[in-house]
């Protein structure tokens, strides 16, 4: 991993701590588990700018997983598609940014999203529909693997492959955490390969947390005329170690003491907090 | 209502590349046609209802029109939250046509009963909400649909409801109609149980009670200007509905009676805040052991104006 994608990721997990402070709320460590992927994604892989937010060739990106917003936002301000302005009113009074991403009130968002379950059905819509306009274009799609116990997401799942849907691309943020446990604890197995690849899908793995590896998986041809799933291998609340791996982090911000490793971890300086 | 609903829906295809006919393994003999000769936009999505209304969704992002065709109970219910968070609050242009309203799915019961849907429904913001009666009034709702951009939803019964309005049928810009004029009662009717209604004022009418039957296609939004207009020249106003009486077309006039102050008395019939019961062969069997079929409306007509 390039050390300058490093320190992008590093920069946008700090600029997210942030902001979720200054709102007073946030899901720190669900944002935190998918910094390289919307990373990846929106600096190297999507054709998208800020000129082409509506263009019907446009690839498309829906956060399934609406609740790490807050890392979509800050990685769309990056790229330059959201003002950095807009961000600063998360949670404030009047704002039209909130923990889930909502389209009625911003460009480039390409669905609202906040109910687990909808985002992949609402993405094989629009795939479906570049297909049928003889689009290259693309859709993405990033799902948790808490979210897989949603019905939908089958439904869904069955589909794809079904609608040949090979302009597809799922990206499993597999941190292995939900909000009270883990993934495994709750629902037992979680061989999502064995899984994903019986219901019809190329299946591929990659270490989610690094954006050359993610590169390649989503710049390799997909020849396979099958709709393409990448487990991403993450950790919930990556880059801040007391965060890492534990569930209470789901959606909690640091006290007092804690605050200390979080400045420490992503140096900030009590000014910037400020 | 069905052949009716496919026939002007191959006629939008036909004009418009970009009309979609959605179902979950709903299609009818009715389809073969649309599917045969225009099989790019028909779609099945097997039955998973909820995914199909989500995907609608995203093809409307993408400048499709998707009129999404099964069984009214699988969409009102089963897939409501779709059908709020992906397509009402999206504000998508995506149709959502409920086949098999009320008691229609007269053989099988309840859990394909559509009997709540519109209470469901109109509880959700920019979801205009369309109940044809007749198959001349489905063709004029679909087109109401395809001309207004945004969410709407139909509710249609099966078949062989009888017709009472013209070929070239258009839908008011109130989405109301006047069937017939009376100094008696005033009648708000929707659906087809209008058939109901029509025999229920015959047989009043012999015994000297006459009324005013205006029949709602357009229930959200629900236009109030015959409501205001007419409800001062009559002793009592009924609504008629199959459907529950909590949040259908009762609630409607009753709210608007409110809004204005009104204080004359209303009388809701339809189902009394209870699921329907029996089976039957045909419709008008199961509307009859619900107290809904002409007869029976008569009767409490007549009850309520003596």
């Amino acid at each position: 991993m390039k050390e300058m994608d490093a320190a992008a990721c590093k920069e946008l997990r700090k600029k997210i701590y942030l902001t979720a402070e200054k709102g007073g709320l946030g899901h720190l460590a669900s944002c935190f588990s998918c910094v390289e992927i919307l990373y990846t994604l929106y600096h190297k892989v999507l054709h998208i700018s800020k000129e082409t937010l509506k263009a019907a060739d446009r690839d498309r990106l829906v956060l399934s997983k609406g609740h790490a917003g807050l890392a979509l936002y800050h990685v769309m301000a990056l790229e330059g598609l959201m003002e950095e302005a807009v961000i600063d009113t998360f949670l404030q009074p009047g704002s039209h940014l909130g923990g889930e991403p909502c389209m009625r009130d911003l460009e480039g968002i390409e669905a609202t999203t906040g109910s687990l379950g909808h985002g992949l059905s609402m993405s094989v819509g629009m795939a479906m529909a570049q297909k049928m306009d003889g689009l290259s274009a693309r859709t993405f799609c990033i799902l948790g693997d808490g979210e897989c116990e949603e019905g939908t997401v089958w439904e869904a799942a069955m589909s794809a492959p079904a609608f040949h849907l090979d302009n597809l691309v799922v990206i499993l943020d597999c941190n292995q955490i939900q909000k009270m446990t883990t993934v495994e604890e709750t629902i037992g197995l979680t061989n999502w390969k064995e899984k994903w690849t019986d219901f019809g899908w190329l299946v591929k793995e990659v270490d989610g947390h690094d954006t050359d590896a993610l590169e390649q998986v989503f710049k390799e041809e997909n020849t396979s005329g099958k709709p393409l799933f990448v487990i991403a291998h993450t950790i919930k609340g990556k880059g801040v170690s007391i965060m890492e791996n534990n569930p209470i982090w789901h959606f909690k911000l640091p006290n007092r003491k804690e605050k200390k490793v979080f400045l420490a971890e992503l140096d900030i300086t009590e000014e910037e907090l400020e | 209502m069905q052949r009716a609903y496919l026939s002007k829906l191959m006629e939008l295809c036909e004009k418009d590349s970009n009309v979609l006919h959605l179902v979950a393994d709903s299609g009818t003999g009715y389809d073969e046609m649309l599917k045969r000769s225009l099989p790019k936009q028909m779609v099945n999505f097997g039955i998973a209802e909820e995914h199909m209304v989500a995907a609608a969704a995203g093809l409307a992002t993408a400048g499709k029109i998707p009129f999404v065709y099964t069984a009214g109970a699988f969409l009102a219910y089963r897939a409501l939250e779709f059908v709020r968070d992906d397509v009402c609050f999206q504000n998508q242009n995506v149709k959502i046509v409920g086949m098999g309203s009320g008691l229609s799915w007269c053989s099988l019961g309840p859990t394909h009963h559509t009997t709540e849907d519109v209470a469901v429904l109109r509880a959700i913001p920019n979801l205009m909400i369309l109940s044809p009666s007749t198959p001349n009034q489905v063709a004029a709702c679909v087109e109401q649909a395809y001309a207004h951009k945004g969410p709407v939803y139909i509710r249609i019964g099966m078949s062989n409801e009888k017709e009472f309005f013209a070929e070239d049928y258009k839908m008011p810009r109130n989405g109301q109609d006047v069937l017939c004029e009376g100094r008696d009662v005033l009648i708000f009717t929707t659906g087809s149980i209008l058939e109901e209604v029509m025999e229920a004022v015959e047989t009043l009418q012999a015994q000297g009670i006459t009324a005013t039957v205006i029949n709602v296609a357009q229930v959200k939004p629900f236009d109030t200007t015959f409501l205001y207009e007419k409800a001062d020249r009559v002793n009592a106003i009924v609504t008629v509905e199959e459907h529950n009486v909590q949040g259908g077309l009762g609630s409607l006039v009753a709210e608007g009676l409110s809004d204005r102050g009104i204080g004359k008395r209303l009388y809701r019939i339809g189902l009394q805040d209870t699921f329907a019961t029996g089976y039957g062969k045909n419709q008008k069997a199961v509307r009859k052991e619900n107290s809904l079929d002409g007869s029976s409306i008569a009767m409490r007509i007549r009850e309520i104006c003596q």
